[in-house]
């Protein structure tokens, strides 16, 4: 008697003892190849040290300088905020004729006392949203700088 | 005369085709490889960009005054244009798109030349108005950077270029 043929993605075969179910797993492997390669090519060991917040579009650059974990600040479309937590509301601020936004001011005062160095300048990382005016970022610059930090570096998504 | 055979002997094609390779071990390894490297992967790439005060304000916070600041090539981000000055003269003026943005190739070739005329050829200012987006901001001082600038200065620009005399 002629062996039935495979006919598709289960085996026919009257055998009882070879009847057991037996998926077919060549796409799997072929998809789990295809993913392994691409997690490969994109594996850091580094990783990112610094997540930006969620609601955050960052601008594009080319620099290649990788971040650095140092004080950080996060400029939202609508709020100032540290550690996810909003300082100043930028439409309380923005029409005022005063640079200075007493309560970053006061919190970056709290940090730099942290510091055992605390006559040293220190730098503080921006994140913010690519679409924030210079007219936000002007008035956080200056907070700043009246608390002791005058190098600034801002964050944003390499340019591949 | 040939003994009974009690072993069923197939074709060896059908032989060939029964060949089953045992995929197991190999589909635990991916199991336990991919949620590592997911885990591992970074899809967004983050850099940083560098820049201070300019030197005499923050000259101005540290110290409250002193020696007068060697002038620096100054680029002027409007909404209408780029401009390259140097003191009070304007060097070069771009103007902006007609979608808003700048012809950032013009500027960094003009920029270039420019740098090769000032004294203090490391240092460049670029002096933002008001209402300039920071996506903006971020390609002028990516542009200056290329161009050979080591260090950047951000400092505002007034609406009136005669509002300090």
């Amino acid at each position: 008697m002629p062996r039935p043929q495979r006919t598709g993605r289960f085996s026919e075969v009257d055998d009882p003892e070879r009847s057991a179910f037996r998926p077919q797993l060549t796409s799997l492997i072929d998809m789990m190849t295809f993913l392994l390669v691409f997690l490969i090519k994109s594996f850091s060991v580094d990783g990112n040290i610094i997540t930006p917040a969620a609601n955050l579009e960052l601008p594009i650059s080319t620099a290649q300088t990788k971040p650095r974990v140092t004080t950080s600040i996060e400029v939202s479309k609508t709020d100032v905020m540290v550690d996810g937590r909003s300082l100043a509301k930028i439409v309380a601020f923005i029409n005022v004729d005063s640079l200075l936004i007493p309560a970053v001011y006061q919190w970056m005062n709290a940090q730099h006392s942290l510091y055992a160095d605390s006559i040293e300048k220190h730098e503080v990382l921006i994140q913010a949203d690519r679409e924030t005016e210079y007219a936000v970022l002007k008035r956080i610059m200056f907070s700043c700088s009246k608390a002791g930090f005058t190098d600034f570096t801002v964050l944003a998504q390499k340019k591949e | 005369m040939s003994s009974p055979s009690f072993v069923k002997h197939r074709p060896p094609s059908e032989e060939a085709a029964e060949i089953d390779v045992d995929v197991s071990p190999m589909i635990s390894m991916f199991l336990i490889l991919l949620p590592f490297l997911v885990s591992m992967a970074v899809l967004t790439q983050l850099t940083i960009l560098e820049f201070g005060l300019p030197p005499n304000v923050s000259a101005g916070l540290a110290a409250g005054g002193g020696e007068m600041p060697k002038l620096k090539l100054t680029v002027v981000v409007a909404p209408q244009f780029l401009g390259i000055t140097f003191g009070d003269r304007l060097l070069d003026s771009l103007a902006a798109l007609a979608d808003g943005t700048y012809d950032l190739d013009r500027f960094a070739t003009a920029l270039k030349s420019r740098k090769m005329e000032v004294d203090a050829n490391d240092e460049v200012v670029v002096a933002s108005r008001d209402n300039i987006r920071l996506k903006n901001l971020v390609a002028v001082m990516d542009k200056c950077k290329s161009a050979g600038f080591a260090r950047v200065g951000l400092s505002s620009a007034t609406e009136d270029p005669r509002a300090g005399e």
